[in-house]
C-alpha cells in the first residue's frame, strides 16, 4: 500500500555533476543541454560563413588555395581550391539545417518550456530524451568528423551541397560522404525520438481543464512542429538510405544507367526539405507570439487563428516542395499547382504578421531586448516572405534559380527568422532559466549590430542576384565585386555581434543580477512557466497546476 | 472555425471518456470496456459507486489523461493518412520500398508511445465495502498491488493542507497504519474527495 507520506521533506536535489548533466533525464536541464551545444555548432557553421564572405570580399581567390589555405596569411601563388570552398558550402548548411537551429529551437526552448507552458512534471519518456540528446550529439560529432575524413578530389570532406544531390553525391569519393549521411541519419533519429516525446507529452499530459485550444502558442508550435518532424525526417531517412545503397552496394535508385532517376532524389529530398524549413521556423512563430504580447502588455491578438494558421503553414508544407526545382522540366500543369500552392502559404502568415502586428496596436509598447528581437524578426522575415513570393512564380524563378537573390530569400526567412527568434527566446527567457538577468545595455547593441549587420550582409545579394550572380562559387566576375564587398563588411559585423552575444551569456551567467521574482517582465507573461521562481527547481508540477494559474480568459 | 473547433472538441476534449480505460471492469476482464454506471456524467477522475448494489466497490479513483481513446485513434490514423502522402508518387516505382518502413515504424513508434503513456498512467485505487470490511487496494503502472484493510467503523480519513507531499493530502487511518488516497487527483479534487469521504465513513458511525 502506498503509506502515507507526511511531514516528508522536501525533495533535495543531491545529484552530482556528472550524473545531472551526463545522465540527465530532466526537460529542463536536457532543454539547456541542447541550448549549449547547438550554441557552440553554431558557432563553428557562422565561423564558416566568415570564411566564405572574406573569400568572397575581392573578385579572385585570395584565401582557398591549393597550396593550402592562407586565411592567417602566406604569399605566393594561388591555385583556386573549389573543393575547399564546397566543402565550407556544403557543412555550413548541413549544420545549420540538422545541428543548429532544430535543436536550439525545437530540442532546447520545446524541451525546456514545453512541459512546463502545459503543466507536466516532465516529458512523456525522459529517457528517451536523454536518448534524443546524445544521439544529436553523436550525430554531430560524425557530421564534423565527416569534414576532416577522405572526400572528393583528393581532399577532406565531402564539397556537394547540404541537398546532396546524386549524381555528386553518389559519385563523390572517400568515405566522407557516407560519414555525413550517417550523420543525418542520426540526427534524424534523434529527431524523430524528440518529436514522439512531444507528441505524446503534450497530447496526454497537459493539465486537467486545458484543453487544446487553451494551450499556450508556443507549446502549439512545438507541437505541429513535431508533427513536421515526424512525417518529414523518415522520407529524408529513406532518401539517404537509398543514396547509401546506391554509394556502397551497387544498387540504382538514382542512376540512370541502371533504371533509376537522380529527378526523383530530389523530389523525396524536398518533399522532407519544404517542411525542413517550416521545422526551422515554426518554434520561432511560438516564442515571437509571447514575446509581442508581454512588450505590448496585451493578450495575444486571434489566439484562435494563430493556431490555425500554425497548423495551415504545417500542412501547406508538405504540398508545395516542387517550387524548389522549377528548372528540373515539370509539366506546365505541375508547375501551375505548384506555383500556386506556393503563394496560399502567403495567407496563414499574413494572419500571423497581421496579428502580431494587431497585438501591438494599442498596447503599451516597451522596447526591452526580447521584443526589439522580435521587431526584427517581424521586419526581415516579412521582406523575406515578399521574396519568397517572387521566386515562387516558376516563370521568374527561371531567371532567378540558383543565384544570390535565393541565398538572399532564404537567409531572410530561415537565417533571420530563426536566429532572431532564437535571440529574443534567450533574453526573454534567460533570467528563468538561470536566475540571472541579462545586462539590457549590450543587449540592446548586439541587437542593433545584429540588426545592421544581417542586413548589410543579405540585402546587396538581392541585387547580386538579380544582376546574374549564380550561388555556390567560390569567384566571380569584376562587375559583381561592389556589392560582394559590402556583404562581406555586413557578415564581418554580424560575427562581431554574435561574439559579443556569447560574452553577454556568460556575463549573465557569472554577473548578472539576481532575479528574486517569479515572473520578472509583467503579468501579460502568463503562460505557467511564469509561476515559477528562476531557475525553476529541479521537480516542477508534480501537483498538478490550478487552472486559475494559467487561465486568464483572455489569452486563448 | 467554430465548426472545425467543435469536431475537434469531438475529438479530444471529451474528458470523461477516459473512464473507458480506467474502468474497474477492464482490469478484471482484460481488455473489455464496460462503463460503470454513471460514466457519462463524470467530470472528476474519481467515481462513487456506493449507491450501486450490484459491486462492493464505493469508490475508485484514477489520475488524469489529457487524451481520450477516440483522441488516441484520431492522432495514429493522421498520422497514417498523412504518412501515405509522399508514397502515391511512388507507386510503381522502386524508391518505395526505401521510404515506405520509415514511415511505418515511425507510425508504429508513435502508437507505441502513446500506449506506453496511456500505462504509465494506469493507476487505480479502489474502495471496497465488504460487509463491515473497508479495503484500499492500489495498483501502481508497474510492480505489486498494494492493499490496506480495516474496520470501517474505526477507520478515519483526514485532510493534510500542508506537510504532505501535496497540498490537502487525504489519508485513511485504521488497523495501525495510514494509507493515502488519491495523491495524484488536483487540488480541488481532493478537497472534495475528503469531504465525500468523510460523508460516507459517517454512514457506518453511529451518532457521526
Amino acid at each position: 500500500m502506498a503509506d502515507a507520506a507526511i511531514n516528508s521533506h522536501d525533495h533535495q536535489d543531491d545529484r552530482g555533476f556528472f550524473t545531472r548533466w551526463f545522465m540527465s533525464t530532466n526537460h529542463k536541464d536536457i532543454g539547456l543541454l541542447y541550448l549549449i551545444v547547438s550554441a557552440f555548432v553554431g558557432l563553428i557553421a557562422v565561423f564558416f560563413t566568415v570564411l566564405m564572405r572574406l573569400e568572397l570580399m575581392d573578385p579572385g581567390v585570395q584565401y582557398m588555395c591549393l597550396e593550402g589555405a592562407r586565411f592567417l596569411g602566406g604569399d605566393g601563388p594561388c591555385t583556386p581550391n573549389g573543393h575547399l570552398w564546397n566543402v565550407l558550402i556544403t557543412y555550413h548548411g548541413v549544420l545549420m539545417m540538422f545541428f543548429v537551429v532544430i535543436p536550439a529551437l525545437f530540442g532546447g526552448f520545446g524541451n525546456y518550456f514545453m512541459p512546463l507552458q502545459i503543466g507536466a512534471p516532465d516529458m512523456a519518456f525522459p529517457r528517451m530524451n536523454n536518448l534524443s540528446f546524445w544521439l544529436y550529439v553523436a550525430g554531430t560529432s560524425l557530421g564534423i568528423a565527416s569534414m576532416f575524413s577522405p572526400g572528393g578530389n583528393d581532399q577532406l570532406g565531402s564539397g556537394v551541397g547540404w541537398v546532396l544531390y546524386p549524381p555528386l553525391s553518389t559519385s563523390e569519393s572517400g568515405m566522407s560522404m557516407d560519414l555525413a549521411i550517417f550523420a543525418v541519419h542520426v540526427s534524424g533519429a534523434s529527431s524523430i525520438l524528440g518529436a514522439i516525446n512531444m507528441i505524446t507529452t503534450f497530447l496526454n499530459m497537459r493539465a486537467p481543464g486545458m484543453t487544446l485550444f487553451k494551450v499556450p502558442l508556443f507549446s502549439w508550435s512545438i507541437f505541429v512542429t513535431a508533427w513536421l518532424i515526424l512525417l518529414a525526417l523518415p522520407v529524408l531517412a529513406g532518401a539517404i538510405t537509398m543514396l547509401l545503397t546506391d554509394r556502397n552496394f551497387g544498387t540504382t535508385f538514382f542512376d540512370p544507367a541502371g533504371g533509376g532517376d537522380p529527378i526523383l532524389y530530389q523530389h523525396i529530398l524536398w518533399f522532407f526539405g519544404h517542411p525542413e524549413v517550416y521545422i526551422v521556423i515554426l518554434p520561432g512563430f511560438g516564442l515571437i507570439s509571447h514575446v509581442i504580447a508581454t512588450f505590448s502588455r496585451k493578450p495575444v491578438f486571434g489566439y484562435l487563428p494563430m493556431v490555425w494558421a500554425i497548423i495551415a503553414i504545417g500542412a501547406l508544407g508538405f504540398v508545395v516542395w516542387a517550387h524548389h526545382m522549377y528548372t528540373v522540366g515539370m509539366s506546365l500543369t505541375q508547375q501551375s499547382y505548384f506555383m500556386l500552392a506556393t503563394m496560399v502559404i502567403a495567407v496563414p502568415t499574413g494572419i500571423k504578421i497581421f496579428s502580431w502586428i494587431a497585438t501591438m496596436w494599442g498596447g503599451s509598447v516597451e522596447f526591452r531586448a526580447p521584443m526589439l528581437f522580435a521587431f526584427g524578426f517581424l521586419i526581415l522575415f516579412t521582406m523575406g516572405g515578399v521574396t519568397g513570393i517572387v521566386l515562387a512564380q516558376a516563370g521568374v524563378d527561371r531567371a532567378y534559380h540558383d543565384t544570390y537573390y535565393v541565398v538572399a530569400h532564404f537567409h531572410y526567412t530561415m537565417s533571420m527568422g530563426a536566429a532572431f527568434t532564437i535571440f529574443a527566446g534567450v533574453y526573454f527567457y534567460i533570467g528563468k532559466m538561470t536566475g540571472r538577468q541579462y545586462p539590457e545595455l549590450p543587449a540592446k547593441i548586439h541587437f542593433w549590430m545584429f540588426f545592421i549587420g544581417v542586413n548589410l550582409t543579405f540585402f546587396p545579394q538581392h541585387f547580386l542576384g538579380r544582376q546574374g550572380m549564380p550561388r555556390r562559387y567560390i569567384d566571380y566576375p569584376e562587375a559583381f565585386a561592389y556589392w560582394n564587398k559590402i556583404s562581406t563588411y555586413g557578415a564581418l559585423l554580424s560575427f562581431a555581434s554574435f561574439i559579443l552575444f556569447f560574452g553577454i551569456v556568460f556575463y549573465t551567467l557569472f554577473r548578472g543580477a539576481r532575479i528574486t521574482e517569479n515572473n520578472y517582465w509583467n503579468e501579460y507573461a502568463d503562460t505557467l512557466e511564469w509561476t515559477l521562481p528562476s531557475p525553476p527547481p529541479e521537480h516542477t508540477f508534480e501537483v498538478l497546476p490550478k487552472q486559475e494559474d494559467w487561465d486568464k480568459g483572455h489569452a486563448h | 472555425m467554430e465548426a472545425l473547433e467543435r469536431i475537434a472538441q469531438g475529438l479530444f476534449f471529451t474528458r470523461s471518456k477516459m473512464f473507458l480505460n480506467h474502468s474497474p471492469e477492464r482490469h478484471l476482464l482484460g481488455k473489455s470496456i464496460i462503463p460503470p454506471p454513471n460514466f457519462a456524467t463524470h467530470h472528476m477522475p474519481y467515481c462513487w459507486t456506493s449507491n450501486d448494489l450490484n459491486t462492493r466497490t464505493v469508490l475508485t479513483l484514477w489520475p488524469h489523461r489529457s487524451l481520450p481513446r477516440r483522441g488516441f485513434a484520431a492522432i495514429i490514423l493522421l498520422a497514417f493518412a498523412l504518412g501515405t502522402i509522399p508514397l502515391y508518387g511512388l507507386l510503381g516505382s522502386v524508391a518505395l520500398w526505401g521510404i515506405l518502413p520509415f514511415i511505418l515504424i515511425v507510425v508504429g513508434a508513435l502508437w507505441w508511445g502513446l500506449e506506453r503513456s496511456y500505462r504509465d498512467g494506469d493507476i487505480l485505487e479502489d474502495l471496497c465495502l465488504d460487509n463491515t470490511m473497508l479495503t484500499l487496494t492500489h495498483r501502481p503502472a508497474r510492480g505489486a498491488v498494494q492493499q490496506w484493510d480495516c474496520n470501517v467503523y474505526w477507520a478515519r480519513c483526514e485532510l493534510h493542507a500542508h506537510g504532505g507531499p501535496v497540498p490537502h493530502y487525504v489519508t485513511l487511518t485504521g488497523n495501525g497504519r495510514t494509507v493515502e488516497l488519491g495523491s495524484f487527483l488536483s487540488e480541488d479534487e481532493r478537497k472534495n474527495l475528503f469531504s465525500e469521504l468523510n460523508d460516507f465513513l459517517c454512514r457506518y458511525k453511529p451518532g457521526c
